[in-house]
Parts: structure tokens; C-alpha cells; sequence
């Protein structure tokens, strides 16, 4: 198992957010996370990624059979954990070209005008800063591949990027992470991604819980789309977990 | 952050003795003493005779940086410094001014009395550049004196700060001139005092000041900022302060005087903390936390 979360309960301040939470991720394996705003899926991405604005009251989260429940954010990237933000903050002055030379490890980036993805402004940008939503999601892609990630969690990729772009950077997901054995953790609320990559494993977040699991993601979605998240504690796929 | 080629520089001194000094086509470079001698005039702008520092008169366009490089060499030297910058009539000049310390624990003393004029239509681009020991105490009190339709585009850095630094900088800007002053400052284990004042005179001259402080390891920073309107003019005091630890402290006092009721005087002052999601974000792309805290406080400064 690469990933392997235990019984995780999270507190951000004095809120539980995450309230057992039990995930598995082999490696190369594709998993989407689906959830309503506020379930918990951000917050459980960023304590994955170590972020110690949440507490870990009980469980354990552990990386290529190593604990690393209270690993720095650094070291677990080093280990190989990436995030993909959802809302990355603005870095003011640090030059998004500069940082990405900075951080990089992998040879792709050099060559990162062959990407054939609108990148200009991006490059020539402070990091994170006048840069529109969706191009906030490719630099973050950007980062990842230059990171050269062994998990990859994307939160919410697929928001805030045009149809078009959200099929250039899923080829390029595809391409440089996924066909070179990247596994993946895909956190949406709409979807969307859904249309590009054929998941091994979708599951449902709704209340700070993993409330479903399933390999058939097509059942899943025409779950959600019919009852919405709302009903999901009584969609028929509950009681097969 | 010292100068590279200090042997290339038109103005070289070393604690009180000047290593060198070439003047290019078209700029007569002296010591201040000399120019206090040689040209009457000189003494409208010195008011007391000069011991030391240096006296630049660019008569003609140049098309290379001047610079100058006074450097500290010595334990408890004393450096007294009165320069005298000219530029004349429509040039437009750059310039860059390194002082430093040679060595950390010098414990030395660099005051400085600077006049510079920019004649009609002139512009300076100005780059000073301080660089200090731990111990020094550095009192530099320039003021500016800009001519109509003159630039002066202004920027000091000093990222190691000495001891005490005491930095006055007055400026007075006639019609049509434009005054844009920049301060980045990275203060480590000091105590800073800095005063700029700038009075608009004459009709449409503008200003913009843009202060950005970094305190950390216990330094104690204020910085008191004036703009005057005496006429119909815009002027700007941006301030931003980044508190790195506990120990320190800024202090900034934004003061706007507005005498005309066409004029239009602003101002934006705030002191922050480094945001611990913008270092959580940068220790997720493998950064130490030590590496962000420095990739914030450069970004900050424009390092």
C-alpha cells in the first residue's frame, strides 16, 4: 500500500472535521474523492500534505508503510506527497519561473513550452498572483510534475478551468504523472474529471466521513446526480460497502 | 551585499582616504574640500567647509552608471562625510552609491550630509546601497533638491543594517518634477530611525514614497513619513511592514499636510506577519521552513 489512512479524526480549532476517516491507495492507482462543499475533502487533503493548522486527534496516516503522521509538509514532499491547491496563495515578488527552476526535479519542465498550454502569463507572473483561476490550476500542475511526485493529490483540478484547458491538462496529468506510475487522489464536487480518467476506486465524503466506496464510478455519479449529496446516506450503494 | 568592482568606481574611499577617483567625459569628480575651494558657488549648497566626502558635476550626458564606494576598513574609524551630487540642465544620469563595512565587528561611525541638485528637465536614477557591520553606527541626512520638470526615481537598499541606523532624506520638488523614493530595508539585531519628508512645491509635482520594512532577531524599526502639498500636486506614502519575530518592532507614521485644496494626497500604511498558509504552500513544494521564511522576506523586499 502506498497510502494508508487509519480511523483519522481532525480538528481544525475547536470543529471536528474529519471523523474516521479510513483510505487506502495503492500504488499507481487512480481514486476520486466526491463530496458537497464544506464535507472535509480540502481538509483532508491538506493534513495529508501536512499542514499542522489541523490537529490529528487519533488515527494514523502512513506513506510506503512509514508513519508519517507528524512528518513536516517538507519531508513528505521529499517522500514523494504532492499537493495540487485549490486555492493557492499569492507569493508576492517571488517570480513563478524563478520558484518553479527553484523547486524543480524533474527534466520535463525544461522543456515546458512543448506543454502547448497558454503559459506566458503565468511564467512571467509573481507566483499565484494576476493570474486567472484557471491558470492558477496549471501552474499548480506545473509545480507537481516538477516535483516529481510518487502521489499526487489534486484538489479540485477540474474547477475553474475552461473545457478546453481541462482537457489539455488531463492529457498532460495522463501523460506525465498517471502512464509513468503516479498515483493519484482526485478530490471534486462536480466531477468534472470524471469525463477524462476512469478511476479505480470512486468514494463519497459527506460529513467529515468516507460515507461509500466503489470500483464502478459510473453508478456513483448517476447516484449523486439523481438524489444529490444530500440523499447519498440513502443511496442503495451504502449498504454494499 | 558589497560592490564587485570597487577599483571601477569614480569615487573610492576608504575610511577617510581616497583610493581613487576618475572622472569621465563630460563629469568632474572632486573631493568635496577641494570643490569648496575651487568653485564659489559650491558653498550655496555646503554650508560649512567640507573635511571630507566627494563633489560630482555631470556638465554632459554620459552614457555609464556613475558610482561611488566608501567603505569602512578600520576598527572605530569615524567617517564625516559632505557629498555634493549635480546634474545638469535635460541629463539624464544613472547613479549608483555602495557604503559598507568591510568587516562585521568594526565598530565604526559613517554620518553623511549629501546635497543633490537636479537642474531643469534633468533625471537621476539613483541606486544606494547599504551594506554594514553589526556594531557600526550609520547617520546619512540627504536632501534633494529637484528643479522644474526634473525626475528623481530614488531607491535605497540595505539588507545588513549596522547597529543603529539614523536615515534622514528630505526632498522638495518644483512644477512639473517628480519625486518616486523606494526604501527596503531588512533589519536584523538593529535599531533604525528613518524620516523622509517631502514637500511638493511647485504646481504638478508628484510623489511617491514606498517604504518596505522587514524586522526581525530584535530590531526596533520607525519610520516617519511626510508628504506637503503647497500646490496643485498628487503624492502617495505607501508603507508595509513585515514582523518576523516577537522581539522586534515597526513603528510607521504616515503624515499627510495638504495646503492646496486642488492637491491629492493618499496614503496606505499596514504591518503584517509572514501568513502561515503562504508557508505551509511553499513547505508543500519541499521548502525548509528557514528556505520560505527567506523566499517571503525576499519576495517582500524585491530582492
Amino acid at each position: 500500500m502506498l497510502l494508508r489512512i487509519k480511523n483519522l479524526w481532525v480538528k481544525a480549532g475547536s470543529k471536528e472535521i474529519l471523523k474516521g476517516v479510513n483510505l487506502n491507495i495503492k500504488p499507481k492507482e487512480k481514486v476520486v474523492l466526491l463530496g458537497p462543499n464544506g464535507s472535509g475533502k480540502t481538509v483532508l487533503a491538506q493534513v495529508i500534505a501536512g499542514n499542522k493548522k489541523y490537529k490529528i486527534n487519533q488515527g494514523k496516516i502512513s506513506f510506503s508503510h512509514k508513519d508519517i503522521s507528524n512528518l513536516s509538509p517538507e519531508k513528505r514532499t521529499t517522500l514523494g506527497i504532492v499537493l495540487a491547491w485549490q486555492a493557492p496563495p499569492k507569493i508576492s515578488g517571488v517570480k513563478f519561473q524563478d520558484f518553479l527552476s527553484k523547486i524543480n526535479k524533474s527534466k520535463m519542465i525544461n522543456d515546458i513550452e512543448n506543454f502547448d498550454l497558454k503559459i506566458s502569463s503565468i511564467l512571467e507572473n509573481e507566483l499565484n498572483t494576476n493570474i486567472s483561476g484557471g491558470e492558477k490550476k496549471i501552474s499548480e500542475l506545473l509545480q507537481v510534475i516538477a516535483l516529481k511526485p510518487k502521489l499526487v493529490i489534486f484538489d479540485e483540478i477540474d474547477s475553474g478551468l475552461d473545457i478546453k484547458n481541462l482537457k489539455r491538462v488531463c492529457q498532460l496529468i495522463e501523460k506525465e504523472l498517471l502512464e509513468k506510475g503516479v498515483a493519484a487522489l482526485f478530490i471534486t464536487h462536480n466531477g468534472h474529471i470524471l469525463n477524462y480518467f476512469k478511476p479505480d476506486k470512486t468514494l463519497v465524503m459527506l460529513d467529515g466521513k468516507i460515507i461509500c466506496q466503489s470500483k464502478d464510478y459510473k453508478k456513483i455519479l448517476s447516484t449523486i446526480t439523481k438524489y444529490g449529496y444530500e440523499k447519498c446516506k440513502k443511496c442503495p450503494l451504502l449498504s454494499n460497502r | 551585499m558589497v560592490m564587485k568592482n570597487v577599483k571601477n568606481a569614480h569615487y573610492y574611499q576608504i575610511d577617510n582616504k581616497v583610493k581613487n577617483i576618475t572622472a569621465g567625459k563630460g563629469v568632474e569628480i572632486l573631493e568635496s574640500k577641494v570643490a569648496y575651494k575651487k568653485y564659489p558657488w559650491v558653498r550655496k549648497y555646503l554650508k560649512e567647509k567640507p573635511s571630507k566626502g566627494y563633489f560630482i558635476w555631470v556638465k554632459k550626458q554620459v552614457d555609464f552608471p556613475l558610482m561611488t564606494c566608501i567603505s569602512l576598513a578600520s576598527y572605530k574609524s569615524i567617517q564625516k562625510l559632505s557629498n555634493l551630487l549635480v546634474v545638469e540642465e535635460g541629463l539624464d544620469i544613472k547613479a549608483n552609491a555602495f557604503c559598507n563595512a568591510l568587516k562585521n565587528d568594526l565598530c565604526g561611525v559613517h554620518q553623511a550630509n549629501g546635497i543633490v541638485i537636479l537642474k531643469k528637465g534633468a533625471k537621476l536614477e539613483y541606486l544606494h546601497l547599504h551594506s554594514w557591520g553589526e556594531k557600526d553606527l550609520v547617520e546619512p541626512n540627504y536632501e534633494f533638491y529637484l528643479e522644474k520638470d526634473s525626475q528623481l526615481n530614488y531607491y535605497y537598499k540595505n539588507f545588513d543594517p549596522p547597529k543603529e541606523l539614523n536615515f534622514k532624506n528630505y526632498f522638495e520638488a518644483q512644477e512639473n518634477s517628480q519625486v518616486n523614493l523606494k526604501v527596503y530595508l531588512l533589519g536584523r539585531k538593529t535599531r533604525v530611525k528613518l524620516e523622509e519628508i517631502l514637500d511638493l512645491k511647485g504646481k504638478n509635482s508628484k510623489g511617491l514614497i514606498t517604504l518596505k520594512l522587514v524586522a526581525d532577531k530584535k530590531s526596533n524599526l520607525e519610520a516617519i513619513s511626510k508628504i506637503t502639498a503647497f500646490n496643485q500636486n498628487t503624492g502617495h506614502l505607501e508603507c508595509q511592514g513585515l514582523l518576523i519575530d516577537d522581539g522586534s518592532s515597526i513603528s510607521l507614521v504616515p503624515n499627510l499636510v495638504c495646503k492646496n485644496k486642488k492637491a491629492q494626497l493618499t496614503h496606505e500604511a499596514s504591518i503584517g506577519k509572514i501568513s502561515e498558509e503562504e508557508l505551509t504552500y511553499l513547505r508543500t513544494r519541499g521548502l525548509t521552513e528557514k528556505q520560505a521564511i527567506n523566499l517571503i522576506i525576499n519576495g517582500f523586499l524585491e530582492k
